[in-house]
């Protein structure tokens, strides 16, 4: 029979896992992590497979009398959190490296998954930076800058509301980008703005998926075929919906008789 | 040159805010993303090709990255995504939907492909530059332990 003291180390371990899976770390990491704290808890054998949706634990005290124990943990959502990855990397060194205990180490990991991102005014604040200065990179005026500041702004703030009522990854890059898409071509037709390409195009730099993309290819070469052709799929995806996003818009505009 | 170090820099660090880079790290995160850019401007205005430029660029944000990665004592992670940013080709996305509009499929097709082999020069450069440095530090311990 698993004892309680089993039961702790495999929360704590499937916990970490569970929170570097959902703010974007690479499979191999995430099943190192756990692997390094099941081997400093001193059980003998652990074999972890970690995918983007779910991650499988099995392990064994080692005597010859003992059951084997295999746990699922399915994931589900996610939100790209580097802040999450460094402190849990920083953790699990020191967890086994120094003789923490389990129940302080519950603690920490409870804090660090209830640590909240930036306030949401700073990265409405960073998203409209971001959108802002591409267009400034490709070739946009100053107004373009203050145009593709606001559209940004509007079209970040939107993504921050469709995650609240869970709306699926297309339908978000979709309505973001469509959105970011139609305030420009607003902007520009009252006369705001004057190079409507480098607008559209920094405001939808927001939702690229760079993460999916370098995690994809992180993944493949670490050997996880399956976390990294899925990764790849979810990049494909988003670049479809963005696409698609800025398609309808401009199409739309042009059928209500809108100038492009 | 200075011009678009600085806008990459300001744009890189507008990611960082947005994937919660930790504070301490977010001018280092902006620096790895203008230097990816200021590589592609660089290998663009001497006549290189966009994927080849993408390429260039993509090795120098993993290449710095990675330096940063055991100069701090952090996941390289959290340096090479949002440094990576910077070049996945959103304006070739979005002239590639320009020209599938306008009913033009050979601007579509050659756009398209464009992007699309834009985005895998970033994958295989971040491949390349990973495979070399654990070759290298592979090597590197196994040297140590002759010594």
């Amino acid at each position: 029979m698993i004892n309680q003291m089993q039961k702790k180390i495999l929360i704590l371990a499937l916990h970490a896992g569970e929170l570097m899976m959902k703010s974007g770390a690479e499979s191999y990491r995430v099943e190192d992590t756990i692997t390094r704290i099941c081997k400093a808890c001193k059980i003998p054998y652990v074999e972890v497979f970690a995918t983007p949706t779910g991650i499988f634990l099995s392990l064994d005290e080692g005597s010859p009398d003992s059951d084997m124990h295999t746990f699922i943990k399915r994931i589900k959502g996610s939100s790209i959190d580097l802040d999450k990855i460094s402190r849990i990397n920083h953790f699990s060194r020191e967890f086994t490296s120094t003789d923490l205990s389990i129940d302080a180490g519950l603690s920490i990991l409870k804090e660090i998954s209830n640590s909240k991102p930036y306030p949401l005014l700073l990265r409405i604040l960073g998203a409209a930076l971001v959108s802002s200065f591409f267009a400034l990179i490709f070739q946009g005026t100053f107004r373009d800058f203050f145009c593709a500041f606001f559209a940004g702004a509007c079209s970040y703030a939107l993504s921050v509301l469709l995650d609240k009522i869970e709306t699926n990854l297309f339908i978000r890059g979709f309505c973001c980008c469509a959105v970011a898409t139609l305030i420009a071509l607003g902007l520009f037709s009252i006369g705001l703005g004057s190079n409507l390409n480098s607008v559209i195009i920094g405001s939808i730099m927001i939702f690229l998926p760079g993460v999916a993309l370098t995690n994809a290819v992180r993944d493949t070469l670490a050997g996880d075929m399956v976390s990294g052709s899925s990764k790849g799929i979810e990049a494909v995806i988003i670049a479809v919906s963005i696409a698609s996003g800025v398609g309808v818009a401009i199409k739309l505009w042009t059928l209500l008789g809108g100038a492009f | 040159m200075i011009w678009a170090f600085l806008f990459a820099f300001c744009s890189t660090v507008g990611f960082s805010i947005l994937f919660h880079v930790p504070k301490k790290h977010i001018a280092s995160a902006g620096f790895v993303g203008a230097l990816g850019w200021l590589t592609y401007t660089y290998f663009i205005i001497s006549g290189s090709g966009s994927v080849l430029a993408c390429f260039a660029g993509s090795c120098v944000v993993a290449i710095i990255s990675d330096v940063f990665s055991r100069a701090f004592k952090d996941a390289a992670t959290i340096f090479v995504i949002p440094g990576i940013l910077p070049l996945v080709p959103g304006a070739g996305m979005y002239y590639t939907m320009l020209a599938i509009l306008e009913g033009n499929l050979e601007k579509m097709a050659s756009t398209g492909t464009e992007t699309i082999l834009m985005a895998g020069a970033i994958a295989v450069a971040l491949l390349v530059v990973a495979s070399v440095t654990k070759l290298l530090t592979v090597m590197g311990r196994k040297l140590l332990t002759y010594f």
